[in-house]
């Protein structure tokens, strides 16, 4: 528990650095920073809204450190203030929004990314020196190095304009309504599919080439050794022996590789169109939207946090040692 | 020195290396392989490849071929200086954080940890925003300063278990300074670590270079492999059906990822003997198995 406890502490610090780094980067640069905060709207913002926006951001007449504590205390009340491309629309509807995609799509490659790779990784590890190991270790280290913004323009340029086997853009048939029907849910997932293979593409590879080496570092082990006198078949000692084992540090990889599925993603979702935080960010970033720039690297920060806890959780699980200290 | 003789013998490391050489020897004499200015119009839009352009013309009339080949300078620059500066933070850091112990181990494992939690790339983009149109330069100063926390965590970590070695219990004797004992006793043996995190950085750096100038947050005057593909994305080229103005920066950047990572796993594969397979290794574990039956 104490673990988890430590963890949980070192999170909250971490976003609270997110919130930081988000204070202090429009009064570091040059200029007025209230009006290149707030720039982006143009004429549209009554003074009386102005005020209001320069309250969330803490641009108030105080002391640097009460300023500070003002922009912290709106950031904890779940106030990121409103987009002034979209104004009166609050920043954390916007991203709310975007994020279910997101994590739809982030969340189900990742997955079927982590699946397969580690699948490659045992297998091409047992048969190690041989064709089959050469293969997917070639094939591997090629999407791990790939930057995510080549594989899907290729995919989008293959599968999308030149078969045109699937749509070039948006989450969903703009005609239809979204509702839980099957005609939704299928479109959906028709649109889906080029930008989850672009991700898939670039992850799989990552995790192959991490549990590879996790496993053939292990076989030389003892126990693998042992396993095998007692007669155990190949697979048993492959899946029960050396991979249970070799899954503990490809788990701690999966944590620091989520900074890096959500970069991918960024690109993806803006190549395809897709409606997820990602694209949100890219075009609140032409529009030089600023305060929805602002809450996505805090909402981005804060998915991450969440998805490393649950790693720690799966880890607690995975490893009874962690338990007790 | 023994590593890059063995690197030499790696087939990996030897297709890596000269894909890395071939890409500096095109930026280097660009200016020989090709009679046109990546600045000027030289050729009505949009035209495909052919004798006079050999991979054909971009919206503007710019020659692709001379924009690949001058763009390779940038990219480069951008990722050997940003991976420099990645390298040489982590490495110190690293060095020191595992040395020293205590609590500046504390205060520099605190900090790279919160590094490693902030998602990289949303970052960049946040801070590349508000500083406006990034030249290289300035992308690369702040890859530099924000991507250095994996070098960190393994310098650490492998300088830990070096720390408690003999041969740095013999210099700590002999009243060697704190300094000495990470510059010449610690240091060299973390060679293949830190040649692992300075190939990887560059190869991240290419990418993210690439990536934040394809979002439209570089320099558009600039000359490179990242502005191209934004360029060619502003000019619907996929749409238009000029897919050589996208797929020519898409292949170099992939074909130097490619050969950026297999040094990397060849480095990887010298540091640790038993990920190699090939050659005299396999034959020897071959006979070792022998007993084992198959595997």
């Amino acid at each position: 528990m104490a673990f988890l406890l430590r963890r949980v502490v070192f999170y909250l610090a971490a976003f609270v650095a997110a919130a930081t780094i988000n204070f202090f980067l429009p009064r570091l640069m040059p200029g007025d920073p209230i009006q290149k905060m707030f720039a982006g709207a143009g004429s549209d913002l009554s003074l009386e809204n102005l005020n209001a926006l320069k309250l969330t951001f803490g641009f108030i007449d105080a002391p640097i450190g009460e300023q500070y504590l003002a922009y912290l205390r709106s950031v904890f009340t779940g106030d990121l203030g409103r987009s002034v491309r979209f104004f009166p629309l609050p920043v954390t509807d916007l991203l709310g929004r975007a994020l279910i995609w997101t994590v739809g799509l982030v969340g189900t490659a990742t997955i079927i990314a982590f699946t397969i790779g580690t699948l490659l990784g045992v297998m091409a590890a047992w048969r190690r020196g041989t064709r089959f190991d050469t293969v997917i270790s070639l094939a591997s280290i090629f999407s791990s190095s790939v930057p995510a913004v080549v594989v899907s323009l290729i995919t989008l340029f293959a599968f999308g304009y030149t078969l045109g086997w699937f749509p070039n853009g948006y989450a969903a048939d703009p005609m239809l309504d979204p509702s839980w029907g099957w005609e939704y849910i299928a479109s959906v997932l028709y649109h889906g599919t080029l930008p989850m293979l672009t991700m898939v593409i670039v992850l799989t590879g990552g995790f192959a080439v991490t549990m590879r080496n996790n496993m053939i570092n292990l076989l030389g082990e003892d126990y693998i050794v042992m396993g095998r006198a007692k007669g155990l078949s190949d697979q048993g000692v492959m899946l029960w022996y050396a991979a249970r084992n070799a899954l503990l540090p490809t788990v701690s990889a999966l944590a620091i590789s989520l900074g890096a599925v959500l970069g991918g993603s960024l690109v993806t979702e803006v190549v395809f169109n897709y409606p997820g935080m990602g694209n949100t960010l890219y075009q609140a970033i032409l529009a030089r939207d600023y305060p929805v720039i602002q809450g996505a690297l805090l909402i981005m920060t804060a998915a991450m946090l969440v998805a490393n806890f649950v790693v720690d959780l799966s880890y607690v699980l995975l490893d009874p040692r962690l338990k007790r200290a | 020195m023994k590593l890059l003789a063995q690197l030499l013998h790696n087939r990996k490391a030897l297709v890596g290396v000269a894909i890395l050489a071939t890409v500096i020897l095109v930026a280097i004499f660009a200016p020989l392989l090709t009679e046109y200015s990546p600045t000027q119009r030289v050729g009505r839009p949009h035209q495909p490849p052919s004798a006079d352009h050999l991979l054909g013309t971009t919206r503007l009339g710019y020659d692709v071929f001379t924009r690949l080949l001058y763009g390779a300078r940038i990219s480069l620059a951008v990722g050997f200086g940003a991976g420099l500066l990645i390298t040489v933070i982590g490495t110190v850091l690293g060095i020191i954080a595992g040395y020293k112990g205590g609590v500046v181990d504390e205060v520099i494992t605190f900090l790279t940890n919160m590094v490693l939690v902030i998602p990289n790339l949303p970052l960049l983009l946040v801070l590349a925003a508000f500083i406006g149109q990034a030249s290289p330069l300035v992308i690369a100063v702040i890859l530099g300063f924000t991507s250095w926390a994996w070098g960190v965590r393994v310098t650490r970590s492998e300088t830990l278990s070096i720390r408690q070695r003999d041969f740095v219990k013999s210099a700590e004797m002999l009243g060697e300074p704190g300094w000495r004992i990470m510059a010449f006793e610690i240091f060299p043996n973390l060679i293949s670590i830190v040649g692992i995190n300075f190939i990887g950085s560059v190869l991240f750096a290419v990418i993210t270079e690439a990536t934040l100038e394809f979002l439209g947050l570089g320099d558009p005057n600039t000359v490179s492999w990242g502005i191209m593909l934004y360029n060619a994305q502003n000019a619907s080229a996929l749409s238009v059906g000029a897919w050589w103005d996208i797929l020519t920066p898409c292949v170099a950047l992939a074909v130097l990822g490619l050969g950026l990572a297999l040094i990397n796993f060849a480095i990887d594969e010298i540091a640790n003997p038993r990920l190699r397979t090939g050659g005299m290794l396999a034959r020897w574990t071959g006979l070792i198995r022998r007993g084992e039956g198959k595997l």
